[in-house]
């Protein structure tokens, strides 16, 4: 191995990119978001036991297959490529949470669930003053004795509204020197109120998730949680390269058949290279997406400065090439009918998550010890 | 993250690294940390060392005087070389070895390669490349330049131009019409050509950073021997496209290695400048920092691909985008990093090198202006980049291409190109 997928990668991407335009074409996804669940329960049940998406990283002794972080990021790129909507993302990012700092204890109660698909997990960490939610945070933890409670307001859960578990960053005088530490709360707790939202993205549901005196449970000690927001970042990059695929594919073969002037449009230089150019921004995030995985699977420490140049160069990408599909279609681009603005709306949610380009570039900028 | 190399190569390295500590001065910071009128001398006792040491042609055979070094060495050679800021050859030896010696290797008769690949190793002889003419530039097939046999020679008449290093040569590879009366990439022949002769008349041009590195080479009568052709008669269009298919391989991981250099620099002066708290400042910096690291990332890729038995295709196309594209934006900064500065620029030059300035060379506003004027070059010379965006679009993503005017005879073509003009 040098720096490429092995075969069994590519075999997995491939079985299951069919598996997902198979079962899991845009006018599902359409469907299934319109839900008020916002995901497809029967395709989720095929992707945890037909295909055992959600325990592949996961160890073998809770029930996953142990295999790093590559094949997840494949799964992110592919279904970032379909639009899938599914919990597998929230629940990837939440088991990373438990993972690298779950006691055993936690880790025995909550990974086999995620494993098997059965326990919806995801991530409750952003607020409307930080986009990463792992740093000035209101989400406040108050102690009295054995017992926690949680107050203050997260947003953009991803299935917030029906995750069975959250696992939430709190600040308060537990929460060490960095000023945040991570709790599990119940989705049936008292004093929990989530609401989903409407959302720019339509084909990620997100919610608002309240918690007023709610109980929760430390997951293992404080730490630095900025290594999460690190591995966010590395996957997160990877769906957006599978986004900007998708849109390139949409504009090229649509520059092929459609016609003007007694010439299909893609033959006139200006659609050609607006197609060149996101192919070039696509590549170059590609290769960074994946080379931020690959540092994240082998837990190096070239990860606080790869991780946010790949989440930037991956959100220019995605976002640039979404608008010039937009472009490249015409008035049919423009339409509600078309798919087109739903990978737009995608790219721009997703480009500002755990913080737009500018703010990854000021962390990379951070790492240099500019 | 360590990108493992195998481990032949890893030892190959410290080979390289033992080299480059040895025989370079103690002292060494790269060409740019010698005085001026040092770096010709040391230039050509430094070429003289390198072909004692089978270091000047690493990828040709042992047999025409090469290392027979495998590709992963070749890397990893050039990136030792690109770390140490130290000269791989002369201007002329990226024609001579890069480019003609490796087509003689692979499309040469043996008489061509026993003649030729000795000379060209030794020094004896400089090459240059004589695609571009007034006429044909981007559409390179259209050149005009004729040959015509006469006995056993070939007669030459025409004008190339932008030629590099033309006037350091002695020798040149060049296309020219043999065939009016065929399609235009038909009747193209691939000649190597000696300049030292009566018609062939080298004029510099001078760039617009004030440089003369290239030049206009006019053929009146000018002659060489009937075999000195590359391939066949007529199929030069194919000699001539594989040439510049060569070398794309080695280049991939130096790139990012070589403008790194670059931004350490960039970085310093910022920082002398008190800049580096500047939100907008920092911003850029980071985005250069983002798009070196881009070119390295798709460098290992590409190495990876090509240990993999793959040859570099049309791929490099988006290479060359990226780096060129980059090469001008990195120094747009550097402008605006200087502000007032550049205006009356100050400071150690560069010495006028196309791409970037020499290892070494003092991080002064001079040498940061030269660079920032260089880099308008990338984007046009080998391929502009609305050439290679047509690459992009028509090969990789399949686009059709635009209706084309120019089928039919050559000669047909340059008549009413001709008429056009007049009219
Ligand atoms: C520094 C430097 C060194 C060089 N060294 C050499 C050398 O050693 N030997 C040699 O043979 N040549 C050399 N060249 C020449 C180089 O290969 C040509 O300049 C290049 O091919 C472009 O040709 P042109 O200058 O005639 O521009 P043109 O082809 O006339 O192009 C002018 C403009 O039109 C655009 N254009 C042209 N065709 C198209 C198209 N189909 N679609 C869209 N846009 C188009 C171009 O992108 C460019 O912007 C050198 C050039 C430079 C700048």
């Amino acid at each position: 191995m040098f720096f490429a997928y092995d075969a069994d990668q590519e075999e997995f991407r491939a079985s299951l990119r069919r598996f997902l335009s198979d079962r899991a074409p845009l006018e599902a996804v359409r469907r299934a978001t319109a839900t008020d669940r916002g995901y497809d329960v029967e395709l989720w049940r095929q992707m945890s036991t037909q295909l055992g998406l959600p325990g592949l990283h996961l160890p073998e002794e809770h029930g996953g297959s142990g295999t790093g972080l590559i094949e997840p990021s494949i799964v992110l790129e592919e279904t970032g490529r379909a639009l899938t909507s599914s919990p597998y993302a929230a629940g990837l990012l939440a088991s990373l949470a438990v993972l690298r700092f779950g006691s055993t204890q936690s880790q025995a109660d909550l990974l086999p669930g995620i494993a098997s698909g059965e326990l919806v997990a995801t991530l409750a960490t952003a607020e409307v003053g930080s986009p990463a939610g792992v740093g000035g945070l209101e989400t406040t933890a108050t102690s009295r004795g054995d017992s926690v409670t949680l107050t203050g307001t997260k947003v953009l859960v991803e299935h917030g509204h029906t995750a069975d578990v959250l696992v939430v960053s709190a600040t308060g005088a537990d929460a060490g020197p960095t000023g945040a530490r991570l709790y599990v709360v119940s989705g049936d707790a008292p004093g929990l109120s989530r609401t989903r939202s409407q959302a720019l993205d339509l084909t990620r549901p997100v919610a608002q998730v309240m918690l007023d005196a709610t109980p929760a449970v430390a997951l293992g000690e404080p730490g630095d949680l900025s290594p999460l927001v690190d591995l966010g970042c590395a996957l997160l990059s990877a769906e957006m390269v599978g986004g900007t695929a998708a849109c390139l594919d949409m504009a090229v073969a649509y520059a092929k058949d459609r016609y003007q002037f007694n010439r299909p449009i893609g033959s006139f230089q200006a659609v050609k290279h607006r197609c060149a150019d996101m192919l070039v921004a696509l590549d170059g995030a590609r290769a960074a997406a994946q080379y931020a995985v690959f540092a994240a699977d082998r837990g190096s420490p070239e990860l606080a400065t790869v991780a946010p140049l790949a989440k930037a160069e991956a959100s220019e990408a995605y976002t640039s090439a979404a608008g010039s599909t937009v472009q490249v279609l015409g008035g049919i681009g423009f339409t509600w009918e078309h798919d087109a603005h739903l990978y737009f709306r995608r790219a721009w949610a997703d480009a500002a998550l755990l913080g737009g380009p500018a703010a990854q570039r000021a962390r990379v900028a951070d790492a240099l010890g500019l | 993250m360590d990108v493992d190399y195998p481990p032949s190569a890893q030892e190959f390295r410290s080979r390289v690294k033992a080299f480059l500590g040895e025989h370079l001065p103690a002292d060494w910071t790269g060409m740019g940390g010698l005085p001026e009128d040092e770096r010709e001398a040391f230039r050509v006792q430094w070429r003289r060392t390198l072909g004692e040491h089978s270091m000047l042609a690493v990828s040709w055979p042992e047999q025409y005087g090469g290392a027979g070094l495998s590709l992963v060495e070749q890397v990893v050679l050039a990136e030792e070389f690109a770390l140490a800021g130290a000269p791989q050859g002369s201007e002329n030896d990226s024609f001579g070895i890069g480019m003609l010696g490796n087509t003689l290797i692979h499309l040469g008769t043996e008489e061509q390669k026993a003649h030729y690949l000795p000379k060209i190793l030794s020094g004896e002889q400089r090459w240059c490349q004589g695609y571009s003419e007034p006429e044909a530039g981007s559409d390179l097939a259209g050149i005009r330049t004729s040959a015509v046999l006469d006995g056993d020679e070939w007669v030459i008449n025409g004008q190339k131009t932008w030629t590099s290093a033309g006037h350091l040569a002695d020798h040149i590879f060049l296309l020219a019409r043999t065939d009016a009366d065929a399609p235009k990439h038909r009747g193209i022949t691939f000649l190597l050509v000696p300049m030292e002769q009566p018609g062939v008349e080298v004029r510099p041009i001078r760039n617009l950073a004030g440089y003369s590195l290239f030049n206009e080479v006019f053929f009146t009568d000018a002659r060489t021997a009937r075999s000195e052709v590359v391939g066949e008669v007529n199929d030069g269009w194919r000699v001539a496209m594989a040439l510049l298919g060569f070398e794309r391989g080695v280049t991939a991981t130096t790139d990012a290695i070589r403008f790194r250099a670059e931004l350490d620099r960039l970085f310093a002066l910022a920082r002398e400048r008190g800049l580096t708290s500047d939100a907008r400042v920092r911003d850029r910096l980071a985005w250069c920092h983002s798009r070196v690291e881009v070119m390295r990332f798709r460098g290992l890729q590409a190495l990876t691909r090509s240990l993999a038995g793959q040859r570099p295709g049309p791929e490099s196309a988006i290479s060359k985008i990226i780096w060129s594209e980059y090469a001008q934006a990195y120094t747009e900064l550097a402008m605006e990093i200087l502000g007032p500065e550049a205006l009356v620029p100050s400071g150690q030059r560069t010495g006028g090198l196309l791409q970037m300035p020499e290892a070494g060379t003092e991080n002064s506003p001079l040498s940061w202006v030269e660079t920032f004027l260089a880099a308008r070059a990338g984007t046009i010379y080998a391929g502009s980049s609305q050439i290679q965006r047509n690459i992009i679009g028509e090969v990789l993503l399949g686009l059709p291409k635009e209706p084309r005017l120019d089928a039919g005879p050559f000669r047909e073509l340059a008549a009413s190109r001709s008429s056009q003009a007049r009219g």
